[in-house]
């Protein structure tokens, strides 16, 4: 893409990013202070796109706060209160489920830290919405929530996750980061943790099996070097946890509070500024949230192409925004959304707390596998008219299901599943003897894996029943499989596991002390059938007009093109695999993306062999 | 077509309506807003945002155009009308005069009981009694509306509001020009050809003015390509025109309301912003209406192509009325300027400088 630099100095950063080399905090200083607010708004889109696509998250739900009564006394907050105090309230576990319904999809629980309300309260919340409505998301309790608990009724912050998570826990907000700065901390929130706790409890979460967000609060007293740092010690602690599933922003609204900012909102070309140089210098955080309850409608609208790809829900009641005087409506509507999504020239997906697609608004849909072994059918594939959406193979097989997809290239188990509703072109991925990509890490051999636990990545569609297969057919063993999220790295929990994609490439040349075997799959069908293995095939929605949305002959020139390319785009893609371009360029070269005979002998084979073990193919 | 029109772009050629089409319908928004700065550059290199001391009085509610995206209007006779008399207005104007003030924005409702000479006195009165004050005073609706009451044909109404000392009108009223939309939202109103006429017999006596655009409601993506294509071609004929204000339909409170119950988003005001930037380029201004979608929109529009941040509107009824009010003081219109990354510069009706916050 080509961007028209007013400011110069922005140049190597562009390069930079293109070249999927890390910015440094410099780079990020010099990105919150240019004024050339186009560039960096094409900057952060472009990389936005890389990774989402035109995709615009957003959930239906429901802020609760179930007290306002707070030990605590931080200047910036003006929503606490003492007992006694007038407007105090605390809500009881009946008022809270009455707030909620079967609409909802997610529910977000945060309040004060009152001084009388004992342990099993706050688990009495988690497990009565949990019984009641076991289809909502709970996302409860902030790290400076978890370390009050911890404080007060002495149990290690472990078993309060755990003991959240058995109640019904899915994630952790990302509330009470404030701003990581021991020099603001102690000006204005001297009582509450500081980074190091807050992290070290997100961190801990994340080993458990909780994923959670992140926030930054900002335009109050901190400077711009402070907020830079704050990006940086959160991409490290991501680097080892793997856990922050979405990055939020948050302006900081004056109202009644003890703080005085110079001005009484923050200006939009900062809160542009901020979710931009949030989305480029946070490479390993999957999504930005434009938090439209603080940022306002207008400008949350906006910064969708500032690079956020999520804006947040339908909220419902928000307390602590208003009580400071945020100029947002309380509400609003899904059809709202979606049509703010739409003017921003994005695509609604309406998605669950974990961010896995629930639907996609919009009827020209390109599905797009987020991994280099596809880039040589997609890079620079324009289609007139149609947006893309970037999902793992399991959601876009869902959506597939859905009818929400128009064409891509999906997994060859959900091409296989929704046969009758599409229509199977000549383009696919396909490899010979190994993939690189699909790989069984296992602290035993294929013989000695019997009723052991096997890790299944929650991205894959087709290589766990490949796995399965395997087992059954090949080896004569049965294994229990156990569905997990791989970001969250807590692999050592398994006797083995599956990965697929880009991780999977790149912890094949990470040391692994704790797995001694490393399969690849495609070798092992190979070496057993003598056959490639198709992992996923391109498709198209079947219509009434037998229109063809992209035409064979497009897709072949784009591949012949790409592929003779494949040095030059390289770069763009390959994010945080730490491999050298000549050994990515040797693994797209691996594989084959045509289907012809061999290729076909391939996929009946293995329907067959799905038949035989009993899998059902229908939806 | 991107690239052909991007290469147009670059050797300063004119965009044609298909091409402005694709723009706004087919182009990035950051694409777009690329290309309104490079006009935006072209025409006012400095980093300088202009904005006017002003306020935004109303003489008169009262009014019998009947257009329904207007909460503001009474009729004759109805509660709560309101006409001041000329020296109730003089004493406002000698208020705001004292409180830094240097342009009035003086419009009403057409209000059929006033005689010209009520107009013609007004400016007269405030040229000779408040003489800080540059009145724009009048839409081109009280312009007709002047005409019909006096019977004299718009020149000689034109030619006596400037002889009383008036040089400059406002731009509102155009709405879309489109006859096919101005039926349905105001069909009492002039038409289109009307008030381009209006505004070209205005220019070649010597008058400036300005030229609004107001969109969101019933108007198609053509519409509003033609209503710009419109002002071009006068443009080109007169050279009279200062800026371009486009501002989103407002609901609340308007019969058109029940059909239209949203405003437009901020992405499409930012793409009109863009667009006129680049279709009208032969338009000296492009302003960002802060006031009408809030402040933090209009300092992003300064990044799309707009280079003027319009009045300071000390006082201001209409969108008041359609419950939308936003208000603003020079202090903070300087600060809001600064902080979007511009220098402020004050300036008066005709754009002349008066001073540079550096």
């Amino acid at each position: 893409m080509k961007i028209n630099f007013i400011d110069k100095s922005l140049i190597p950063i562009w390069e930079k990013i293109q070249n999927s080399e890390r910015l440094s905090f410099e780079d990020g200083i010099k990105l919150f202070q240019t004024n050339d607010l186009i560039s960096l708004g094409k900057m952060a889109n472009w990389y936005s796109f890389t990774k989402s696509g035109d995709s615009v998250y957003f959930v239906l739900n429901r802020k609760i706060e179930h007290t306002n009564i707070c030990v605590l006394s931080c200047k910036f907050c003006d929503f606490a209160k003492k007992k006694g105090e007038p407007g105090a309230y605390e809500m009881t576990t009946e008022e809270i489920l009455s707030k909620l319904s079967d609409e909802i999809q997610e529910v977000h629980i945060t309040g004060a830290m009152p001084p009388d309300w004992n342990w099993e309260r706050y688990i009495d919340i988690v497990k009565s919405i949990h019984s009641k409505f076991p289809k909502i998301d709970i996302k409860a309790y902030t790290a400076v929530e978890i370390d009050f608990f911890h404080k007060k009724f002495k149990i290690p912050v472990e078993n309060i996750l755990l003991e959240l998570k058995d109640a019904g826990l899915k994630t952790l907000p990302g509330g009470g980061a404030e701003i990581f700065s021991e020099r603001v901390r102690r000006l204005l929130f001297n009582q509450k943790i500081g980074e190091k706790r807050w992290l070290e409890i997100h961190k801990i979460a994340h080993r458990l099996g909780i994923p959670s967000n992140a926030t930054m609060l900002y335009g109050h007293i901190e400077t711009v070097e402070e907020r830079v740092s704050h990006l940086v010690k959160l991409r490290k602690a991501q680097d080892e946890s793997g856990g922050f599933l979405s990055f939020i922003p948050l302006a900081f609204q004056p109202g009644e509070t003890g703080i005085k900012p110079k001005e009484d909102f923050t200006s939009a070309i900062d809160d542009l500024k901020t979710i931009a140089v949030s989305r480029l210098m946070l490479d390993n955080i999957p999504h930005i949230k434009a938090y439209w309850v603080m940022l306002t409608e207008e400008v949350a609208a906006v910064a969708l192409n500032f690079g956020a790809d999520d804006i947040d829900g339908t909220v419902g009641e928000e307390h602590i925004a208003h009580d400071a005087g945020a100029i947002s409506p309380m509400k609003l509507a899904k059809e709202q959304i979606i049509r703010i999504i739409k003017e921003a020239g994005k695509v609604a997906v309406e998605r669950d707390v974990f961010y896995n697609p629930i639907k996609i608004y919009g009827n020209k849909i390109i599905g797009k596998i987020p991994y280099l072994n596809s880039i040589p059918i997609y890079h620079n594939l324009k289609i007139e008219g149609y947006k893309t959406v970037t999902l793992f193979p399991s959601q876009l097989g869902k959506m597939i299901a859905n009818g929400d997809i128009s064409a891509g290239l999906i997994s060859l188990v959900d091409y296989f599943k929704n046969k009758d509703k599409l229509k199977i072109s000549k383009w696919c991925v396909s490899s010979r003897n190994k993939v690189q990509s699909v790989i069984l890490f296992s602290k035993f051999s294929w013989e000695n894996l019997h009723k052991k636990r096997i890790g299944i990545s929650e991205e894959t569609s087709t290589s766990v029943l490949l796995l399965k297969i395997l087992l059954l057919k090949k080896y004569n063993v049965k294994a229990d499989f156990e569905i997990f999220n791989p970001s969250l790295k807590n692999y050592s929990e398994y006797d083995a596991i599956l990965l697929i994609g880009d991780n999977a490439l790149r912890e094949l040349y990470n040391p692994k002390k704790d797995f001694s075997y490393t399969y690849d799959l495609s070798e092992e069908w190979y070496s057993w059938q003598g056959l490639p293995f198709v992992f996923a095939v391109w498709v198209e929605k079947q219509n009434f007009t037998d229109e063809i949305i992209v035409d064979d002959i497009i897709i072949k020139q784009n591949i012949d093109k790409n592929l003779s390319n494949i040095g030059n785009i390289i770069s763009y893609y390959k994010s945080t695999i730490s491999l050298s371009d000549d050994k990515l360029i040797e693994y797209i070269k691996g594989f084959k993306y045509e289907i012809n005979e061999e290729e076909n002998l391939a996929i009946n084979k293995f329907q067959n062999l799905l038949e035989e073990i009993n899998v059902c193919l229908k939806v | 077509m991107l690239e052909s029109i991007i290469n147009k772009i670059n050797s300063s050629e004119r965009i044609n309506f298909d091409e402005a089409l694709y723009l706004l319908r087919r182009t990035d928004i950051l694409d777009l807003g690329e290309l309104g700065n490079i006009i935006r550059f072209r025409k006012n290199p400095d980093p300088h945002v202009t904005f006017v001391v002003d306020t935004n009085p109303n003489y008169t509610n009262v009014c019998t155009i009947d257009c329904i995206f207007c909460a503001f209007y009474r009729h004759p006779g109805e509660e709560g009308e309101y006409t001041l008399s000329i020296d109730e207005l003089i004493q406002k104007f000698k208020e705001s005069a004292n409180k830094g003030v240097t342009t009035i924005l003086l419009q009403g409702g057409v209000n059929p009981n006033l005689p010209l000479d009520y107009y013609l006195e007004l400016v007269y009165r405030t040229r000779n009694e408040v003489p800080e004050i540059h009145p724009h005073f009048f839409s081109v609706s009280e312009i007709v509306g002047m005409a019909e009451v006096s019977k004299l044909p718009i020149e000689e109404v034109l030619q006596r509001l400037w002889d009383a000392g008036l040089r400059t009108i406002p731009g509102g009223g155009a709405e879309i020009l489109s006859d096919r939309i101005k039926k349905k939202i105001s069909h009492k109103k002039e038409t289109s050809e009307q008030w381009l006429n209006v505004m070209r017999v205005a220019h070649r006596i010597g008058f400036k003015t300005t030229a609004t655009m107001m969109y969101g409601h019933l108007e198609t993506d053509e519409d509003i390509i033609l209503h710009l294509e419109s002002l071009r071609k006068l443009q080109d004929e007169t050279q009279g025109f200062t800026a371009f204000i486009p501002w989103s339909f407002k609901p609340g409170n308007t019969p058109l309301e029940k059909i239209i119950p949203h405003y437009a988003s901020s992405t499409r005001y930012l793409q009109i912003i863009a667009l006129s930037r680049i279709y009208l380029d032969n338009f000296p201004h492009v302003q960002a209406s802060w006031f009408s979608e809030g402040k933090k929109i209009g300092q992003i529009a300064l990044h799309f192509g707009a280079d003027d941040f319009g009045g300071t509107l000390l006082e201001e009824n209409v969108h008041a009325a359609a419950n939308y009010v936003s208000k603003s003081n020079t202090d903070e219109v300087i600060s809001l300027i600064k902080k979007a990354g511009f220098i402020p510069v004050q300036r008066t009706t005709l754009y002349e400088i008066l001073k540079i916050y550096n």
